[in-house]
């Protein structure tokens, strides 16, 4: 029995490529498992972050109404008619001379036939 | 020795055995059998169906004035099961919610989950009050979303808008009870939505978990045909006559007489919509729908228009007035003043009852009777306001001899204010009933016109011909000749017709110096853009002065030449600028 020969009888040898392959299972599990996790985390977070815009649309919408109604109120005539009395504001009537009125346009002769602006009689 | 602990070890085995079998049959009894029940359990505990509400629309006048609003308010409840340290929270919150200590606490020792603590606390407080919860690690008191109505002009056309309130005691939901509130509740309210969701142990809503939902859909917009602007000149007047002639109640109505478009519409006593719980019951109706008055000489345009158009009488036929004295059927018949032979113009416009009444007799009980209903009396306008009465118009059959005499000057009648300025209106428009309308049209949430409603003419009265002979009466009745002189209005020519009724009596027959005195008018009589009615229930006057032309008539000059002047009118051709005589005129400058 030769030397070499009794080596090769003792020495288990390591494979690689079966070794790598259960590594990789093993890693792609891992990574699956903390994917998931990642997946589910975030989808908390986004959850979150929807439920917060939620919030924020709903107390906007709620403060643009409380706003619309007391705009509401404070234009309202009976606030306008308070502020008045109590010379806040004050307005004056229109006069009747200060009023110009624009009587009715003319759109047709008395042959019922309608003019155009350049009326032809008056062209050279 | 050996087989002792064979045995042994089986016994121990055995046992073992049964345990786990008690547990497996156990888990299969859990898992399987009771899976359904306990995963409602679960549901129930976790899952809730959480109600998205829907806004309810808003009220506006023609000129997008907003009436009716709302206003988000968050609804308190506490929900026991949640609550761990009622002693803290009860001291947080009792300042917020304005509940005494003592009251909050015996609230939140609760063991209900659902016990609401305030239906309506204001958005701040409900956030500045979770917020300190949040910081405190408090829990048990939640806030929803809810919203409560506002009218923003208060007492300003509160017959009209009418008013919520909730169905039943134990009902959180209100709905409209009154008014345009009421009768356009199904397009007013909407759905409201849902969503499925889930909860943390502490309260909060796992948002993966969110499941079915559906959006609310919102209620729509009501537009109504009201011009907020001649409300207000029509409210301040009638508060004024009010004020000084203290009446039993009082009614004024515009209307445009081209369309059936109901401008102003307003009674007094009235109510402030915003508090409610102040108000009278007399002080909520809605009186010139809901009352029935008789409308004395205002009647009188019927048995003239239909004495005309069925040419019992022309123009020019003249009849006899009996001096001011005219028997018949064993009673006499009496005028204000004695007159002799008068046309239709002139019994229009001296207001003769005996020319009235011979001309209803001339045209026989079933011929006027006709007219009268033609005319929209005995029936409901359809107006969109809920409440309306028909009025009372006896058939024929049922009259008495006297009735034929009496009804043409209006009595034996019995009309609705809004159904005396439909009437006059047909005048006004040459000859047209129309519908009354207060609903310009429907809108959506973001202002998008989903239904416009169109004038709609009832029925052609009498032709145009005779609808201008009877307007031209009309307009002498405001001369100086005529009953009604101080209905005049600068710068306008003015057609009405006044009326003064006796009082009827609940107790039977008529209230010894008490009357229903009113005037309707339209302006410019040539081209009307308006129909006007004020009606005084009893006012506070001697009996001398109390007529149609003395005490209506320069309220309804002032409503009249305000309502020109806010239209910006022209004024008619060939009028003299004679200031009217007015009752107790507001020097005060007003808004409107």
């Amino acid at each position: 029995m030769t030397v070499i020969e009794n080596r090769r009888k003792y020495v288990n040898p390591i494979h690689i490529a079966p070794l790598f392959k259960w590594l990789m299972l093993a890693s792609l599990v891992a990574c699956c498992g903390l994917l998931f996790v990642f997946i589910k985390n975030q989808q908390h977070f986004l959850g979150e972050q929807t439920r917060e815009v939620e919030r924020q649309i709903r107390d906007m919408r709620s403060q643009s109404e409380v706003l619309l109604a007391r705009i509401s109120t404070l234009s309202s005539r009976a606030e306008l008619q308070r502020k008045l009395n109590q010379g806040l504001i004050a307005l004056q009537p229109i006069q009747d001379h200060s009023i110009a009125r624009i009587g009715q346009p003319v759109t047709a002769e008395r042959d019922g036939v309608l003019r155009t602006a350049a009326n032809e009689r008056f062209r050279p | 020795m050996r087989w002792k602990a064979c045995r042994r070890a089986a016994i121990a085995c055995g046992l073992v055995g049964i345990v786990f079998t008690g547990y497996s049959a156990r888990l299969i009894d859990l898992q399987v059998t009771k899976h359904e029940e306990y995963t409602a359990l679960a549901a129930q505990k976790h899952s809730i169906r959480l109600t998205v509400p829907a806004h309810r629309g808003i009220i506006l006048d023609r000129n997008r004035e907003i009436l009716a609003a709302n206003i988000p308010v968050r609804k308190v409840v506490v929900d026991g099961s949640h609550v761990k340290n009622p002693e803290a929270l009860a001291t947080l919150a009792a300042p917020c919610l304005g509940i005494p200590k003592a009251t909050l606490l015996k609230e939140l020792q609760t063991r209900s989950k659902y016990k609401v603590l305030l239906p309506g606390l204001e958005e701040e407080k409900a956030l500045a009050l979770q917020r300190a919860m949040e910081e405190k690690s408090l829990r048990g008191i939640y806030f929803h979303q809810n919203t409560t109505r506002t009218y923003p002009n208060g007492p300003l056309l509160s017959h009209v808008l009418g008013f919520l309130a909730r169905k039943d005691p134990n009902d959180e939901n209100v709905v409209g009870v009154e008014g345009i509130e009421r009768s356009m509740e199904n397009y007013l309210r909407g759905i409201d939505g849902f969503r499925h969701i889930e909860r943390d142990r502490t309260g909060r809503e796992i948002m993966i978990y969110r499941g079915q939902e559906q959006a609310p859909r919102h209620g729509m917009n009501v537009q109504l045909t009201i011009d907020m602007g001649m409300q207000a000149i029509l409210e301040a007047e009638l508060d004024n006559a009010f004020k000084e002639l203290k009446p039993d109640n009082a009614t004024g109505v515009i209307v445009d007489p081209k369309t059936g478009e109901i401008l102003a519409m307003t009674s007094r006593p009235t109510f402030d919509l915003n508090q409610i719980n102040a108000a009278k019951h007399e002080e909520m109706k809605n009186r010139a729908i809901f009352d029935m008055v008789e409308p004395g000489s205002t009647f009188k345009i019927v048995v003239a228009c239909a004495a005309l158009n069925e040419r019992v009488v022309n123009p020019k036929t003249l009849i006899y007035c009996e001096n001011g004295a005219f028997s018949y059927g064993g009673r006499i018949l009496r005028d204000h003043h004695g007159y002799g032979q008068m046309n239709v113009h002139d019994i229009l416009m001296k207001s003769s009852n005996i020319g009235s009444a011979k001309m209803a007799l001339m045209m026989g009980d079933q011929k006027f009777y006709e007219y009268v209903r033609r005319f929209g009396f005995g029936e409901r306008t359809g107006v969109a306001l809920p409440g309306e009465i028909a009025g009372l118009v006896h058939p024929p059959a049922r009259w008495d001899r006297l009735t034929i005499t009496r009804m043409p000057m209006g009595q034996s009648v019995a009309v609705t204010p809004l159904q005396m300025v439909m009437g006059m209106s047909v005048i006004a428009n040459g000859g047209k009933l129309m519908r009354p309308q207060i609903i310009k049209s429907i809108q959506d949430k973001d202002g998008h016109e989903i239904l416009s409603m169109k004038p709609e003419v009832v029925r052609e009265v009498v032709p145009p011909e005779t609808a201008r002979l009877v307007g031209g009466a009309l307009a002498e009745v405001v001369s100086e000749r005529g009953t009604a002189a101080l209905a005049r209005v600068s710068g306008f020519t003015v057609a009405g017709k006044t009326g003064t009724a006796q009082k009827v009596d609940s107790k039977g027959g008529y209230a010894p110096g008490k009357y229903v005195v009113s005037f309707i008018g339209y302006i410019p009589a040539e081209d009307p853009r308006f129909v006007c009615l004020i009606l005084i229930d009893d006012a506070k006057l001697s009996s001398g002065l109390n007529y149609g032309g003395l005490v209506a008539a320069p309220i309804f000059s002032r409503v009249a030449e305000k309502t020109a002047r806010y239209l910006d009118l022209m004024p008619s051709p060939g009028t003299t600028a004679s200031l009217p005589v007015a009752l107790g005129q507001s020097d005060v400058t007003e808004f409107r």
